[in-house]
């Protein structure tokens, strides 16, 4: 009797103790390199971890980083992408942030609101940061800016745009033309349903409920369909009758059997296996697609496709590089780290071998030559648009798990559910 | 002599209870500064509005204990830790409980093997056999789903359907209490006596009659006892099954107490509510301890 009650009561307090202490953050560190010696910087990557040719990729540069830069070490921290937030979060907490932190789009609002992120322009001086920026193409540095910060605090590195991936194999199965992918969603939904009546194969999936918890291709959608999610002055407009139209659409992927009603993890090992048609999703994912159909069906890549009579304007995903570090010779290190991932000798790297866009003109011709839609939708990029306020993360989540998924995935109605979340994002700001 | 005793006990008691405060100081106040001042704070937190990194944090009074009685998330994180409580009760007491019966009962190397092979899901590295479960229970192509295509069945979307997500949590997760527990139950076993057993038999009971009426009433005490257990160690292999899974989805369908004040405090970064929601757990647990005192000092009253 006494023993399990005890057993009750200590299970309790290790849950309560853990809990504060987490919530309290325990640990400090000020650790200040020694002049001189060599500079170790730590790097927050939520790529360096993927066992992908992305993740190798971010290895090599890092390697080539500290092969160029002897003086300087480089420790790796690797972190899935949808806890960016949270390790950042608690490691400034704890008083030990990393020194370069790679955050996603859709995070990088909420981050720089909330978090220390240094502009670039105080570490160095205005004639090398001037420098830099040349030759950087004109619509990345239109696009990137982070909503509400006066300077530049996240310097873009991999960058994608959406993309349709198919597979010209089941295409030619399904008597459908791999040299005349669909530019529609409408075209798309067709070309789904004959591919899936002929080859037994599953049609299309169109990647809107992100791993990441990422909204990139709801607001590609959003705003290939006329709309936004968010007005210039931050007015939120996820229930706008154009957001209802795009996300209807996808809803009727689904509905009609065009679409799985899957996650994303199992419509891409579906796609690499060779049981899917079509795969909309960031082209950043090139080099793994690719390396998967090798040897079992060649694969195609299309622009991200639009609807009936208006051109399709996707907006951008990946990440940027921030740098936290407050030590003089640390922040020296880190922006050297920074500068040479975002120099034309990587983006040709980036760009030819792990499928993200060369983000400097110069690097441009190193690119695989299927990222050339991509490419296209570069040179007139919508910018990635973030919620007002400090709670700016928090509304991604909500539009994505609350609305998105339910709507894409289980057929929920999308006019209402839309309105839902618009409420509660409101309510956020 | 009595008095001689008396006299002398006196002050040796007192040396020796503040000899014995001594002797608790050490853990006093390890106590004091990893367990009740942490929730001290957690309790001071509850009522402020802080993002855990700003300087600036606001007082708000009950506003974050509204928001959890107001949002429908933590009342659905509610009820879904009650669900799991109860969906996991039977794979901690009565299944365990048969397994050991039926290896106590035929002792021998199969019976060793046997043993052996239901321990083994305790010591799988528990995000590693998440992870094989995604695979398995993929809805495309994973295995379950193509053998019930195999013959005939539908498939199901087994974590992508708010029907069938949480009990698919649960299956994933109690093969690891239904070991531990057998394990312990055998232990319990070991202590009972074979000679009743033996006795029974003479006595011509039928094998589930001396089951029923001589084992099962010797493990009874432990059965309460490990049920007990469970549920408290149960929520963080359940925590990580949801982790790597689903994340609380679909549609909040497998979120409960413990998930929820994960996310107010590591995804949303709202420690305020976090903390609230920390200190409610805390409450709601003590209460079912003190009402749990209560009934049983009753029930053993009333014997």
């Amino acid at each position: 009797m006494k023993s399990h009650r005890r057993g009750r009561r200590a299970g309790l307090v290790i849950a309560l103790g853990a809990v504060a202490a987490l919530l309290a953050g325990c640990g400090q560190s000020g650790s200040t390199a020694a002049s001189g010696g060599p500079v170790t910087i730590t790097f927050l990557s939520y790529t360096v971890g993927q066992a992908s040719a992305v993740g190798d990729g971010t290895k090599k540069l890092i390697a080539d980083f500290e092969a160029a830069n002897p003086e300087i070490k480089v420790e790796a921290q690797p972190v899935p992408t949808a806890d960016v937030l949270t390790k950042l979060q608690a490691s400034v907490v704890a008083g030990n942030p990393p020194d370069v932190a790679q955050i996603g789009w859709s995070k990088v609002a909420q981050a720089a609101g909330t978090l220390p992120l240094r502009p670039f322009e105080d570490i160095t001086s205005a004639e090398d940061w001037k420098n830099t920026l040349d030759g950087i193409v004109p619509s990345v540095l239109k696009a990137t800016p982070v909503a509400g910060q006066q300077k530049i605090v996240s310097m873009p590195f991999l960058m994608a745009t959406p993309v349709l991936f198919y597979n010209t194999d089941l295409f030619k199965a399904a008597g459908l033309d791999p040299a005349h992918p669909p530019t529609t969603i409408d075209q798309m939904k067709q070309a789904a349903l004959t591919i899936k009546a002929k080859t037994g194969a599953d049609g299309t999936y169109v990647s809107a409920v992100d791993p990441g918890k990422s909204d990139y291709l709801t607001q590609s959608l959003v705003d290939s369909a006329g709309g936004g999610l968010v007005t210039p002055n931050g007015d939120i407009t996820v229930d706008s009758p154009q957001a209802i139209t795009a996300l209807s659409a996808v809803q009727d992927l689904t509905k009609s059997g065009a679409q799985p009603a899957v996650q994303f993890d199992s419509a891409q090992s579906a796609f690499s296996a060779g049981k899917l048609g079509m795969l909309v999703t960031t082209a950043g994912g090139l080099v793994t697609l690719d390396k998967a159909a090798k040897g079992k069906y060649t694969l195609g890549v299309a622009p991200f496709p639009g609807f009936e009579g208006m051109p399709a304007h996707p907006t951008f995903s990946g990440n940027g590089l921030s740098i936290l570090a407050k030590d003089s010779a640390k922040a020296q290190a880190a922006w050297k780290f920074v500068q040479f991932l975002t120099s034309e000798k990587s983006f040709e790297y980036i760009a030819s071998s792990m499928g993200y866009l060369p983000l400097r003109a110069a690097a441009a011709s190193a690119a695989d030559p299927r990222l050339g839609p991509a490419l296209q939708q570069l040179a007139d990029l919508a910018p990635y648009t973030t919620f007002p306020g400090k709670k700016s993360n928090q509304g991604v989540v909500v539009l994505q798990d609350e609305a998105v998924e339910p709507i894409v995935l289980r057929g929920a109605d999308p006019a209402a559910t839309l309105h839902a979340a618009a409420a509660k994002i409101r309510s956020l700001g | 002599m009595t008095l001689a005793t008396q006299t002398k006990a006196g002050p040796a008691r007192k040396t020796g209870s503040a000899l014995a405060w001594l002797y608790f100081t050490p853990a006093i106040v390890s106590l004091l500064i990893w367990v009740y001042g942490p929730l001290l704070f957690t309790a001071v937190l509850s009522f402020l509005d802080w993002n855990l990194v700003s300087p600036d944090a606001a007082w708000q009074g009950l506003r974050n204990y509204g928001t959890l009685v107001t949002q429908p998330e933590f009342g659905n994180a509610a009820w879904n830790t009650v669900l799991y409580g109860l969906c996991v009760l039977p794979f901690a007491t009565v299944v365990p409980c048969a397994l050991a019966i039926a290896m106590w009962k035929r002792p021998g190397r199969a019976s060793e093997i046997y043993r052996m092979l239901l321990f083994l899901p305790v010591v799988v590295a528990p995000v590693a056999n998440a992870l094989a479960w995604q695979f398995i229970l993929d809805p495309l192509h994973g295995a379950v789903n193509q053998t019930l295509r195999a013959v005939g069945l539908p498939a199901v979307n087994w974590l992508g359907d708010p029907h069938t997500a949480l009990l698919t949590i649960v299956a994933v997760t109690v093969p690891k209490v239904v070991a531990l527990n057998t394990l312990l139950f055998g232990a319990a076993l070991a202590n009972v006596d074979r000679r009743t057993v033996e006795a029974a038999r003479m006595d011509d009971a039928r094998e589930g009659e001396i089951t029923r009426a001589v084992v099962i009433p010797q493990l009874r005490r432990t059965m309460i006892l490990l049920g007990m257990l469970s549920l408290v160690v149960v929520w963080p292999w359940l925590f990580t099954n949801i982790s790597v899974l689903t994340r609380g989805g679909p549609s909040n369908a497998t979120d409960n107490v413990y998930f929820r004040l994960y996310t107010y405090a590591f995804t949303f970064f709202d420690a305020g509510t976090a903390s609230a929601a920390a200190i409610v757990i805390a409450v709601a647990f003590g209460l079912l301890l003190a009402g749990y005192a209560f009934l049983s000092r009753r029930f053993r009253a009333s014997r």
